[in-house]
This record gives C-alpha cells, sequence and structure tokens, in this order.
C-alpha cells in the first residue's frame, strides 16, 4: 500500500525543527492505578492484622470477590458510556428493567437459568440502545436523557410488579440459580487439581465482561471509534466514524452490562425484585473514575476499573468488620473518591507546571 | 409582552391551568373545597425549593447531586438538635441551615479548588451526608420535638394557603429578584451563560460557582426546615427521593444544563404541574409508580421539543449556546 | 501625544520566550496597527496589555504613569477597551446589560434597569448604532454583535481601543460600517489598535504599525504610509519571501470530471451551484469568510441536506448521506478548516489520528484491528509527511499547528481518496511549513488526485489552483482560469467577487 505522496513533496515537508517531544511521562510511583493497587494491598494487609477474621474465606473472601466481580460489571455498564463522554443515570434501572424480563420468563414461561438470563441481556442491551438511539435523534444532553428514562422505569417497573407479583418479587427460581450462588472455583476440578473455595464461579462472569470490553476498546475498529467519538464528536463525525450509531452502540453495551450485573446481583441475593439496581449508581462511577477513566470521554481503563472498584470494596468489607456501621461507610467512602480525585487533581497541576508549553 | 407569549414560562402557565380546570372537573369541584386546595398547596412547598436550589446550580452550568442528602442532612441535624438536645426551635432550624449553606459553600469552594467535575464532587459529598444522616438518626424516627413547629408546618392563611407554601414563594420571589435584579446574580448568569466574556467583563466564574452552590445549599436549608415543620419526624430517608423531582422541575421549566438560564418561574410551574400529576394519581386511584413515570415522560417530552426549538433558534442566531449540535447530532 | 505605550515587555512561557522586548506605543487620534504571523506573539501582547498575563519584564505606560493590571478587569479600569477575537457576549442578557456588564449601575442595591438603558443608549449612540438596548443579542446579526462589543468595550470610558481580529467574520459591507466607527474614534481622539491579517485592511484605515516576529517587535511605531505591502510582509517573514518554484503540472482537460455538482442547492442556502473538478486538477473555491463555501463541503458529504440539483461522482448521480458514505463508496476526504475541533483528536494518539479512517479497511474477524499493520500504515505516512514526533502514541495535542495539519490530512492520504476537498490548508501555519504544504498539494494533484481548494488566502490560491471559482453569498459568481500571476489574478478574482448580477456577463 503506497501513498501517493512523491519524494520531491516528502523532502519538501521535512523539517529542520526539533522533534516535539511529548511531557515526560509521570514516574511508575505516580501511576494512578499501580497507586490504588498498593492501597488496596495495604488495606487488606491492615484489616487482615487488625481482623484476623477478615482472610476468612467462607465469610469473607468469597462474598467479597462476590461483590467485586459484581460491582466491576457495574463499573464496565458505565466505562461504555464514560467513553464516548456520557453518562448513564439509569444503569441500575436498567438492571431491574432486565432482571423483571428474566424474572417474567422464569415465572410464567418456565425458562432455564442462562435463557433467562440471556432475556435480562437482550432486554439490557434494547433499553440502552434505546437510550442511546433518543440521545443521537435529539441531540439532547445523555444525563438528561438518562436521568428521564430512570424516572419512566422507577414508575413501570413496580406497575408491572404489582401486576404479575404478590410481594414485589419473582418467586419461581430455575434450577441451578441456587447453586450458582454458592459454587466457588472449589467445584471446578481438572483432573485432581481444583480451584480454590474463596473464588466464587459468580466472578467468572465479571471475568468474560472484563476479557470482551477489553477486547472491544483494545483491539478493535468498534472500541477505538467508541474512544474518538469521546475525545471529539466533531472531528470523529468528519473522520468517517457513524457517531451516532456509535452513540447507540455505547448505550447498548452499557445497558447488557448492567443486566448482566443485574443478574449477578439476583443470584447472590437469591432473589429477583423491583428493588434491583438501586444501589448501583454511586458504585458505577466510583470504579471507573478512581480506576482512571475519563469523565470528558476519549480513555478508559478496565483494569482500572476492577481496581477502583475493589479498593471500595475491600474498605466496606473491612470496616464492616471493624464493626463501623453500614451505612456510615459512605461517609468513607465519598471522603476517599474525594481525596483521590484530590490529589489526582493535585498531579496533574504539578506536572503541568513542569510540562513545556508552547503558547 | 411578545416574547413572554412564546416563551417555555407562558406554555407551562396554560397546561397548568388546563390541567388543573380538568382536575377540578374530574373531582367534580371537591378540589375547590378549602381542605383539598390546602393539602395540593402543602406538598407543594418543597418540591419548590428543591427545584429551586437544582436551577440556581444549573444556571451556572454546574449540578448538585446532593440536594437530598443536603436536605435529609440539615432536617436530620434539627431534628436531633431539638429532640435529643433540648436546643430551641429557633436555634436547632437556624443551625440547620446554616450547615446547609455551609456544605453548599463547601462543595463550590471543592469544585473551584479541585476543578474536578461538580458531578463528582456532589457525588462524593452526597455520600458522605448520606452517612452522617444515617448516624445521626440511625433507623429512628425523630418525633419527639415541640408541637409549636408541627403547629406552623400544618398551619394555613385563611385556611387555604399553607404558611410553608408560603415561605417557598417567597424563596422563589427572593431568588427570582437575586437574579434578576442584583450584580452577584447577574454575575452568577453572565458566568453561566458565557465564561470566558464573563472573565474578561471582570467577572469571578470561581466566586460565581462558590455563589451558586451555597445558595443551593441554603435553599435546601429553608427546604429542611419545612420538611421538619411539616412531616411527622425525622428519620434517614428524608431527602432519599429529592434528587429526580430536583431536576424535572428546572429541565421542564426550560433551564439549560449548560448554564445561563434563570428559569424560577418555569421551575416553579413545573413543580406545580408534577404536583397536579400526582393529585391526578391520587384522583383516579391509581398506583403511585405513575407519577414518576409519567414525570419521567414530561422531561424527556420537554426536553426533546427544547431541543428542537433552540436548533430552530441557532440557524438564525450568531451569538449560539455553547451547547451546539453536532452534524451527528450527539450532545 | 502618547497615550499608551508597552515597552520592552518579555513574557516567558515554560521553555518559550514569548515576548521578548516588545515595545507598542499608541497615540490619541490614531489608528496602529499589530501585525505578526500566527505564533509572532500577538495574542501573548494583547493578554499582556489587558491583564490576562503578568508581563516578567519591561513596563506598560499609561499618560505616561507605570501601570500594572491584574486582571482584565483591572486593565479595562484603566480606561483600555478590547474587542476580542471570539464572540464574548452573554446570550440571555439584553444588548444593555452586555454593554454595561463591567460596572452594572445599581439604585438600592438592585439594578437600575433604566440606568442601563441610558447608559446604553449613549454609548450606542457615540457609534451611531440604532440598537435597541432592550433586545435581546441572541437576534443580533454577526455584525451587530461585534458593533456591541465595541460599545462595550467604549462604555468602561476606555481611551485606548484594542480591536482583535474584527473584520475576521463579517462581510465587506459590515466591514465598511466597522471602519467608519474605528474612524470616528480616532476623531474623537483615543488610540486604537487594529490587529488584523487582512493587509488591505491595514493600509486602508491605519496610520502607524508595529510588527512581531519571533517574539520581538521588528518594527514599533513606523508610518504605513511610508511603507509599501511588500516591505511589511518581509518584515513579518524576516526574509524576502521568494515565490514557491513548482514544476509544471497540466491537465488532461479530455478526462471526464471525477466530481460534478449541477445547479445545486442546500439546506444551508446554496443555489445553483455548479462546478466541475477531474481528476490531477486543483480547483480553487474562493471567496470571503461567509461565501458559503466550507457549508457547500459539508453539504456534499451529506452533513446538510442537498435540496436541488445533483451531484455525479465519476459520472454517476450519488446522494452521499455520511461521511463514512463519501469515503468508502466514493473515495471523497475532507481537510477541514477547523483543525483544533474538527481535524484531530487532541487527546488521541497520533497514530490512531492518521489511522480512523482505514480500521474499517483494516479489520478482520469481529472487528478485530491488528496492531501491526497499523502501525505500518502510521509509521509510513509519519516518515512521508515529515511529521515531527517521539513516537506514534504522542497526544496529537503536543504538537505544532503545522504538524497537527500533516496529520490531519495523512488520515485521508491513508484512506487513498481520490477526491480531496482542502479547507484552508495554511491557516496558523509557518511561512515555511506553508511552502511545503503547497509543494504537497501540487504534487498530489500531479500524481492524480482530484483537489478543491478552499482557501480565503489569495496568494495560496494563485499558486496552487488550476481553475479559480468565485463564490459570494452561497452562489457562484463565476470561474477564472489561473494564469498564475498574482497581479492580474487578484484583480480579477476581487472584481468577480464584487461584481453586481447585472454586470457578471461581462466578466
Amino acid at each position: 500500500m503506497t501513498a501517493p505522496v512523491s519524494e520531491t513533496a516528502t523532502q519538501a515537508l521535512q523539517e529542520d525543527a526539533p522533534i516535539e517531544k511529548p511531557p515526560r511521562g509521570a514516574p511508575w510511583w505516580a501511576n494512578q492505578r499501580i497507586g490504588l493497587l498498593v492501597l488496596v494491598v495495604l488495606l487488606g494487609v491492615l484489616f487482615g492484622i487488625l481482623r484476623p477474621a477478615f482472610y476468612n474465606q467462607q465469610l469473607v473472601i468469597f462474598p467479597l470477590l462476590r461483590d467485586i466481580a459484581m460491582f466491576t460489571v457495574v463499573g464496565l455498564a458505565q466505562l461504555c458510556v464514560l467513553s464516548i463522554g456520557h453518562m448513564n443515570l439509569a444503569v441500575g434501572r436498567m438492571a431491574a428493567f432486565s432482571m423483571m424480563l428474566t424474572g417474567i420468563s422464569y415465572d410464567l414461561f418456565h425458562l432455564t437459568l442462562y435463557s433467562g438470563l440471556l432475556v435480562g441481556l437482550v432486554a439490557g442491551t434494547a433499553i440502552g440502545a434505546l437510550a442511546g438511539w433518543v440521545i443521537a435523534r435529539t441531540g439532547v444532553n445523555s444525563f438528561v436523557v438518562t436521568l428521564a428514562l430512570d424516572f419512566l422505569l422507577l414508575g413501570l417497573i413496580p406497575l408491572v410488579y404489582t401486576g404479575l407479583t404478590d410481594n414485589a418479587a419473582f418467586v419461581t427460581k430455575p434450577p441451578g440459580m441456587r447453586e450458582l450462588r454458592n459454587y466457588s472455583l472449589a467445584d471446578v476440578c481438572v483432573g485432581n487439581v481444583c480451584g480454590s473455595p474463596a473464588v466464587p464461579q459468580l466472578a467468572l462472569f465479571a471475568v468474560v465482561a472484563m476479557a470482551v470490553v477489553g477486547w472491544i476498546y483494545a483491539r478493535t475498529r468498534l472500541g477505538r471509534e467508541l474512544l474518538m467519538t469521546g475525545s471529539s464528536v466533531k472531528a470523529a463525525e468528519l473522520s468517517g466514524i457513524p457517531t451516532a450509531r456509535r452513540v447507540i452502540t455505547a448505550h447498548a453495551m452499557s445497558g447488557c452490562l448492567a443486566a448482566l450485573a443485574g443478574f449477578m446481583l439476583a443470584v447472590s441475593t437469591g432473589s429477583i425484585k423491583a428493588t434491583i439496581g438501586e444501589e448501583f449508581m454511586l458504585p458505577s462511577f466510583l470504579g471507573p473514575i478512581l480506576g482512571g477513566t475519563l469523565l470528558a470521554g476519549g480513555f478508559v481503563s478496565i483494569w482500572g476499573t476492577l481496581i477502583g472498584t475493589a479498593l471500595t470494596s475491600v474498605i466496606r468489607k473491612g470496616l464492616d468488620l471493624l464493626g463501623v456501621g453500614l451505612e456510615s461507610l459512605n461517609i468513607y467512602l465519598g471522603l476517599i473518591l474525594l481525596v483521590a480525585l484530590s490529589t489526582d487533581r493535585v498531579r496533574t497541576v504539578l506536572s503541568e507546571r513542569q510540562e513545556v508549553r508552547r503558547q | 409582552m411578545k416574547r413572554f407569549a412564546r416563551s417555555t414560562e407562558m406554555t407551562l402557565l396554560v397546561i397548568g391551568i388546563v390541567f388543573f380546570i380538568g382536575l377540578v372537573i374530574a373531582s367534580g369541584g371537591d378540589l375547590l373545597a378549602a381542605n383539598s386546595l390546602r393539602v395540593l398547596l402543602q406538598f407543594l412547598a418543597v418540591p419548590i425549593l428543591i427545584g429551586l436550589a437544582q436551577m440556581v446550580v444549573l444556571a451556572v452550568g454546574q449540578l448538585n447531586l446532593a440536594v437530598g442528602a443536603i436536605g435529609g442532612f440539615a432536617a436530620a441535624a434539627m431534628g436531633v438538635l431539638m429532640a435529643d438536645h433540648g436546643v430551641s426551635v429557633p436555634l436547632a432550624l437556624l443551625i440547620g441551615f446554616l450547615l446547609a449553606g455551609i456544605v453548599g459553600l463547601l462543595n463550590g469552594v471543592l469544585v473551584v479548588l479541585t476543578r474536578i467535575n461538580g458531578f463528582i464532587v456532589t457525588l462524593a459529598t452526597m455520600t458522605i451526608l448520606l452517612g452522617v444522616q444515617y448516624r445521626l438518626v440511625g433507623t429512628r424516627t425523630v418525633d419527639a420535638y415541640p408541637q409549636g413547629l408541627k403547629t406552623f408546618g400544618a398551619a394555613a392563611l385563611f385556611g387555604v394557603i399553607p404558611w410553608i407554601f408560603v415561605v417557598a414563594l417567597i424563596v422563589a420571589g427572593l431568588l427570582a429578584v437575586m437574579l434578576k435584579r442584583t450584580v452577584p446574580g447577574r454575575q452568577l448568569l453572565a458566568s453561566g451563560g458565557n465564561p470566558i466574556a464573563a472573565r474578561l467583563s471582570g467577572i469571578s466564574n470561581d466566586r460565581s460557582v462558590i455563589v451558586a452552590h451555597t445558595l443551593s445549599g441554603a435553599i435546601l436549608g429553608v427546604a429542611a426546615i419545612l420538611t421538619v415543620a411539616s412531616s411527622p419526624g425525622v428519620n434517614k430517608s428524608i431527602g432519599g427521593d429529592w434528587l429526580l423531582p430536583s431536576f424535572a422541575a428546572p429541565i421542564i421549566g426550560g433551564a439549560l444544563l449548560t448554564g445561563g438560564s434563570a428559569v424560577v418561574l418555569g421551575t416553579v410551574l413545573a413543580a406545580f404541574i408534577v404536583r397536579f400529576v400526582d393529585t391526578a394519581r391520587a384522583e383516579f386511584s391509581l398506583e403511585p409508580s405513575w407519577v414518576n413515570f409519567v414525570v419521567g415522560a414530561v422531561v424527556l417530552g420537554s426536553v426533546v421539543l427544547g431541543q428542537v426549538r433552540t436548533r430552530r433558534q441557532e440557524r438564525r442566531s450568531v451569538v449560539k449556546s455553547p451547547d451546539v449540535a453536532v452534524a451527528g447530532g450527539v450532545s | 501625544m502618547t497615550l499608551f505605550q508597552a515597552s520592552e515587555i518579555v513574557k516567558v512561557f515554560p521553555g518559550v520566550r514569548a515576548l521578548d522586548g516588545v515595545t507598542l506605543s499608541l497615540e490619541a487620534g490614531s489608528v496602529h496597527a499589530l501585525l505578526g504571523e500566527n505564533g509572532a506573539g500577538k495574542s501573548t501582547l494583547i493578554k499582556v496589555v489587558t491583564g490576562l498575563y503578568r508581563p516578567d519584564g519591561g513596563r506598560l505606560l499609561l499618560d505616561g504613569r507605570e501601570v500594572s493590571f491584574g486582571s482584565p478587569h483591572e486593565s479595562a479600569s484603566a480606561g483600555i477597551g478590547v474587542v476580542h477575537q471570539e464572540r464574548n457576549l452573554i446570550p440571555g442578557f439584553t444588548v444593555g446589560e452586555n454593554i454595561m456588564l463591567q460596572k452594572l449601575p445599581t439604585s438600592r442595591g438592585l439594578i437600575d434597569r433604566a440606568a442601563i438603558r441610558s447608559e446604553a443608549l449613549r454609548w450606542l449612540a457615540e457609534l451611531e448604532l440604532d440598537i435597541d438596548p432592550d433586545q435581546p443579542v441572541t437576534e443580533l446579526s454577526v455584525a451587530q454583535a461585534q458593533l456591541v462589543e465595541i460599545a462595550k468595550a467604549l462604555s468602561v470610558e476606555s481611551r485606548v481601543l484594542l480591536l482583535d481580529e474584527p473584520t475576521a467574520s463579517i462581510t465587506p459591507n459590515e466591514a465598511a460600517l466597522l471602519f467608519r466607527v474605528v474612524e470616528k474614534l480616532k476623531d474623537d481622539g483615543r488610540a486604537v489598535l487594529f490587529v488584523s491579517h487582512k493587509l488591505e485592511e491595514v493600509f486602508q484605515i491605519c496610520d502607524t504599525v508595529t510588527v512581531l516576529r519571533d517574539g520581538a517587535s521588528v518594527l514599533s511605531g513606523g508610518a504605513l504610509s511610508e511603507l509599501t505591502r511588500d516591505q511589511v510582509v518581509d518584515l513579518m517573514v524576516g526574509r524576502v519571501h521568494e515565490a514557491l518554484n513548482l514544476p509544471d503540472r497540466t491537465v488532461d482537460t479530455s478526462v471526464a470530471p471525477i466530481l460534478e455538482l449541477r445547479g445545486v442547492g442546500t439546506a444551508t442556502g446554496h443555489s445553483e451551484v455548479d462546478l466541475t473538478v477531474r481528476p490531477g486538477e486543483i480547483v480553487g473555491l474562493y471567496g470571503l469568510v461567509g461565501a458559503g463555501r466550507s457549508e457547500l463541503a459539508k453539504a456534499l458529504l451529506g452533513l446538510d441536506r442537498i435540496t436541488a440539483g445533483e451531484v455525479l461522482v465519476r459520472g454517476q448521480a450519488v446522494k452521499i448521506r455520511t461521511v463514512r458514505d463519501a469515503l468508502r463508496n466514493h473515495k471523497i476526504g475532507y481537510v477541514t478548516e477547523n483543525r483544533k475541533e474538527e481535524g484531530v483528536f487532541l487527546e488521541q494518539s497520533v497514530a490512531r489520528n492518521i489511522a480512523v479512517t482505514i480500521w474499517d479497511r483494516l479489520r478482520k474477524f469481529l472487528g478485530y484491528v491488528p496492531a501491526k499493520s497499523e502501525t505500518e500504515m502510521v509509521k509510513s505516512y509519519v516518515e512521508q509527511l515529515g511529521i515531527r514526533i517521539a513516537s506514534p502514541s504522542q497526544h496529537a495535542g503536543t504538537l505544532s499547528g503545522g504538524n497537527q495539519q500533516k496529520v490531519s490530512l495523512a488520515k485521508w492520504l491513508a484512506a487513498q481518496t481520490e477526491i480531496l476537498i482542502i479547507d484552508e490548508p495554511t491557516v496558523g501555519i509557518d511561512v515555511r511549513t506553508k511552502d511545503a504544504f503547497h509543494t504537497l498539494i501540487w504534487d498530489l494533484a500531479a500524481n492524480g488526485l482530484a483537489i478543491l481548494l478552499i482557501t480565503s488566502d489569495l496568494p495560496e490560491m494563485i499558486t496552487l489552483a488550476d481553475r479559480v471559482v468565485v463564490m459570494r453569498d452561497h452562489r457562484i459568481q463565476g470561474e477564472l482560469p489561473n494564469t498564475h500571476d498574482y497581479d492580474q489574478m487578484s484583480q480579477q478574482v476581487i472584481r468577480l467577487i464584487h461584481a453586481t448580477p447585472s454586470t457578471l456577463g461581462a466578466a
């Protein structure tokens, strides 16, 4: 493949100007994700010293990992829309909506566990795509559209539940749901070697989600085009990227992941009810933002989302074991969010001061 | 006058009046009874205030996710001070009001100092305050505060217009005067409308942001007072359902998320309409969920219409609002 | 009498001396031009004078007294009014409020609307403008908005007025009105600083000139009457600018046009646009800013509706709906004039910036894009276009304007387009790189690319184009074969632009 640039032109274009070097990258210790990882490990050790029960595989590690897995998927759901510079305030309600349809499929159509999951994923994708379509079509801010959608679903879901169930929860549980809740890798054996009993099988869903989302953003055209759209919609449009379609794709991905997270929550709590996803909004932003994903779009970090989520979950669990009331944990989570982002901001300002800037 | 006739406020006013007449007819005139009117207005006071609290930060191009948390926290603080510590009513209310204002101030200062997106800052303060509110009241319902306050909360002018509604209207009036007729108010709107131009005109955008967040906190302080006065007690769930309505009212009222619009009247009218939806729901004995459903639909409908309108205007005008839709129609 | 003087101003940014001993003095009752190429330090100087930047050396003197400005507000209160390049009106406010924004009159704590109205009227009257102070600024035309800004600048009782590129986005008629206002300000004894790229205007209305080059003043306060246009250009460029020597290139006129517009009308207001471009041909589309040239290009790409006529690509009538369609099915590319917002992704790597158009081609199963083929492609263009970067993963935002423009162009070359619409390719690019771009564009055409060149830079047009099509008010005024003779061509083009439709037949 050769370009139609001849040597004369190439020669004319060569400049004697010095190479424009990018500002030096921050040293490894200033890397946000590594800093967070170190923090997670340190906190894990600290809690372990204060409360040896922190290392109890069945009572602490197992549910902790299950939480991390679920909230990572929630974070990824938000990450998909953050990548194009949008937000999804309805992330929790999309999960509830999808699980409602999953519940109906179990209750009325007696589907198997995984066919029901599939129904949920399709529903989540559809409702996400709907949000994306409205945004792309009207040009209204994603914040407002997903907020309004949240309202709509908040109204719709209880109506359906009261219409179809007695106690605002679907009671039919497909076979395998209860088992999935408690299965760990110890139940997966290759010959005589079995996995750790501390790792829940549910975590595999998060691993798959991370792998797929990671692959999309790092290796495929779609992921790159999403990031370019996030960087500059105008430039993306003028570079031949179908930005309207990308907006819909991003929101559809978000809805699909929200549905998956809803399923994981339903499995781990053992019930499909209207309130699923109510507590998703804050963690959905915490994980990606702490992990370095930009609110403005154009950059995502899948590992960062995992580490950010792990940090908040470890703190939650650790403080819980230390006897801090569950609801007051919020105080610490909020403070961490502020401190983490402020220090990050301070770092940026410091490096900007050093940076050579032309005016 | 011609401009007003085409404005969002006018549309809302017409819709509101038609809606109200419809409700009156549907209720067979019962709605006009003093008691029904009083109840209608009683539950309007707080929604008006939380809508205004959000509107004032939207005006400067920010948003406040902590509206419910600030209100709930302030209400909890007032309740606990009066019930557990025997602080006198006026002092407790004053402290609660000041606390709300201070949290708003802190929000503003944090946004300005850290340059972190206001969304994240208020998300963080929301989380913190939810924890604090729980610490204060736990699972209790604090209601052992002087009867006088509750009497005020239930009292009504001529038996029809609740005093707490009057208070909300006074706050709305003061806010309107401040935004339209005072220098800090105009500066706040200038910062929201075109920050660069504002800066070049010697206006401190940082100060505008701080003023807006502080005002938001203070309005929520008033909302907290009215809540404490009019509800049977204070618990951890107060403020929990404020966030969505706080956005609904200004957005339906015509506020731009990008800043620069002061829609006090629009916000108040939108709060009325939302209240009518609720009244209609009760009238036809429908599920409470219908209200959220309808409000969601109305919010979506009004922003879509608003967008169409701005686009049409932009074709004609050169002084654009900063949120120009691009070819792909993506915001 | 010298009203204002900036003497030996130094402004240092980390690693760069943006201003290195600049002297500028403004006389009462005189219009002074500030000239210099992009990057010469004009905007930095203005920011120093208006208090946005603090100088690191030198002095500012107002009426002979040393002053220092900590903020735009301080400089305004000292009597220095500015009209900035960007429109700086508050959308939701009235004309009156915008004019008086810097010191809103109050009475008893409230804003005094009557006072706003009367004060604003006074300044509008000063400029002989018939605009209602109670009108919202959203209802003004571009030129009216500009004049309102001048009124606003005057409202601080300014005796020194800085006009930064005031004619960049207004029509010649509107500019004439502006110049009358400037004349009036001058007669009133004010000192006016006029910053412009358009030398014709500078020679028309300015008395004296300061020329900046590389952050220093190479001419400070010279009388324009004693200078020729060429001398001024030489001062700006810093060397005697030689005409670019390009090899011969002929267009095979027997080949059918690859792009043809027949009586095209668009939703943005074009009508009856006829235009043809052949392979290997550079067709220049000339016109003033606002004539509708970029809008035509965008309509061609499907970004705006085509309402009449037909577009033929390779002889086939086509309906292009999206840029992707234009690129994929018709091999049409568009290098935008708005580099920073539409051309490059500032926060993304150079590699991705160049590869954005070819992912579609490189992708394998499930949209997988192999990193290797992408890197190779990018590398080849980085080398061929001489893009100076440390690594392809460097963010495009860290590059200079010239290198960014190369990146913006590279993606269309990588996409193997056959029709390239190039919009204002050398705006904000230094003279040396400009020549290189001209060579490149010339060369691309020689290799068979069909190029539609949109530019407001007449010398650029006359250097490159084979034919010049002149557009005005969204219509084609006429077409001229290019003789590459500057004096002759520029006269013809200018005459064509200002021809009334009835005299068009004679052109």
